[in-house]
């Protein structure tokens, strides 16, 4: 029963919260006051009360794609352990990695189909370099979480996330992780969030023709991925403290919520300082998940 | 961990050595040259603190202050007298040689002990010595711009100097500041040259030099 009502604080609540304290703490770093933390809520309240422009050579499946792309993220997020809360254990064979993956990459599959039906040059602009990038990261994120798989003995995700894992792989592991999650959320270096120049958007230029509910949906899809990919690096980060599996259950969620919003920072400070990557060079950036991944997958072997 | 300093700093010097291999602008190549040398002289430290004899400790002030310090800065010096140097192409595309470098720091692990000496020294550091060795020369063997190849040879120098340090008992001091002072003149020279190259071809990139000049 709590851990339903936990499940439900996960998904309505901390998401927005999530992006909220980004976008605060990115306003306090460049020394504007910045929106209030709360804003995401007001904001989804708003695009929910507003009409849509919706273009005339959109068919249903600019329509139906947040919809179904949204549905995908709530489930996703049920699923995966990124909160540290655990869960029961009727549930745990759903949480298969490979599952998880597949339905990550079918949300962002159905953006890109979105984004291709309006007609318009951004969305295949958007959508063609949403591609590569996810191309370019999908090795690091399967060779990472495959490994931990090898060490766990199984391939469930709460499974995974219930036994010790040895502290230099999870520190690698977890860098890699949290690289592949700045590239799979568009966030520096390899997309500003705020740019408003189309030729160099990757994300925005994806979701562009969305306006009203359909972008309510888009926002809150990206959030609850937010939540999901820091909150997977910020749980494997935390397993470099061996002592971290051995704190109560209630401790652990809050612990876990802690270092997802830390990670937050973090990237909102890197938000602050770094610049947007030369869009030739950021393959160069994304190898280095896939190398820190083969490392530690090199190191998991031979223990 | 159950892993002594020597493990962990020899293993950060050759991952620093892969990651340099897909760095592509000289400044952030020469900080991670720095950086594997101070894990080099953190290394003559360590030994020097273990097996309480001074000669360690010494070597390691010079290593740091010659090869991490003088030396790095004068390549960016001259980097930045050579100007617009600090960007460059690779003839193997900088991904595909850090996948290479991994694969050869794998092979050198794995096969650390056809090299090592085992009464004396410690098997995996003599790994990522070779490594060390092999990697340095995959970057000089990758790269387009002649300052790079220096680079390259200066991380060969570090992983011969790793496995001296940590497979034999010790060379005498003079030999040890000899060799240091040699691999700095030997840059001096080689940056001079690069200087002389520059003034001829207008460029340092070395797959241009069999051209007609334009």
């Amino acid at each position: 029963m709590i851990t339903l009502l936990l499940i439900i604080c996960n998904i309505l609540l901390i998401p927005l919260l999530l992006i909220g304290v980004i976008n605060k703490v990115k306003a306090l770093l460049q020394t504007r006051v910045g929106a209030p933390i709360l804003q995401p809520f007001y904001d989804m309240v708003k695009f929910i009360g507003k009409g849509e422009t919706i273009s005339e050579t959109a068919s249903w499946v600019f329509v139906w794609s947040p919809r179904i792309g949204l549905a995908i993220a709530i489930m996703a997020a049920v699923l995966v352990p990124w909160s540290g809360l655990l869960l029961p254990a009727s549930w745990v064979p759903a949480t298969n990695l490979l599952l998880v993956l597949y339905l990550l990459s079918m949300s962002k599959f159905l953006g890109m189909l979105a984004a291709m039906d309006t007609g318009s040059a951004f969305g295949g602009l958007g959508a063609s370099r949403e591609a590569t990038i996810t191309v370019l990261v999908e090795p690091a994120l399967l060779i990472g979480l495959g490994t931990l798989a090898v060490g766990a003995g199984s391939m469930d995700l709460a499974t995974i996330y219930s036994q010790p894992i040895h502290p230099i792989v999870a520190a690698l592991i977890g860098a890699a992780l949290l690289i592949a999650a700045l590239a799979e959320l568009s966030r520096m270096p390899v997309d500003d969030p705020t740019t408003h120049l189309e030729l160099t958007m990757v994300h925005e230029a994806m979701i562009l023709e969305n306006s009203g509910r359909n972008l309510a949906q888009v926002e809150y899809a990206v959030a609850l991925r937010s939540c999901i990919y820091f909150g997977l690096a910020a749980q494997t980060l935390c397993r470099v403290w061996p002592g971290f599996l051995a704190l109560s259950p209630w401790l652990h969620y809050l612990a876990g919520l802690g270092g997802l919003f830390l990670i937050g920072i973090a990237v909102a400070a890197a938000e602050g300082v770094l610049v947007k990557l030369n869009w030739r060079r950021v393959p160069n950036f994304l190898i280095l998940a896939t190398v820190f991944s083969l490392c530690a997958a090199l190191i998991a072997v031979t223990r | 961990m159950d892993y002594s300093w020597l493990d962990i700093l020899a293993a950060s010097a050759a991952l620093l050595g892969v990651w340099m291999c897909g760095v592509i602008r000289i400044r952030t190549l020469l900080a991670g040259l720095a950086l594997q040398v101070a894990a080099m002289a953190g290394i003559t430290l360590y030994i020097g603190l273990v097996t309480h004899v001074t000669h360690f400790l010494i070597l390691a002030v010079v290593v740091l202050l010659v090869k991490a310090i003088a030396i790095p800065w004068y390549l960016a010096w001259a980097a930045k007298q050579l100007e617009t140097r600090e960007d460059r192409g690779v003839t193997v595309a900088p991904t595909l040689t850090m996948i290479i470098g991994l694969a050869i720091l794998a092979t050198c692990y794995f096969g650390a002990s056809f090299i090592a000496v085992p009464s004396l020294g410690n098997v995996g550091a003599a790994g990522m010595a070779a490594a060390l060795v092999l990697l340095g020369m995959l970057l000089m063997i990758g790269r387009r711009l002649a300052i790079s190849q220096v680079i390259g040879f200066l991380m060969m120098e570090n992983g011969i100097f790793l496995y001296g340090l940590t497979q034999t008992p010790g060379m005498p001091m003079l030999v040890e500041m000899g060799v240091i002072f040699d691999v700095l003149v030997g840059v001096l020279v080689s940056g001079l040259v690069i200087f002389r190259l520059n003034r001829s071809f207008e460029h340092i990139d070395v797959t241009q030099f069999r051209g007609l000049r334009h």
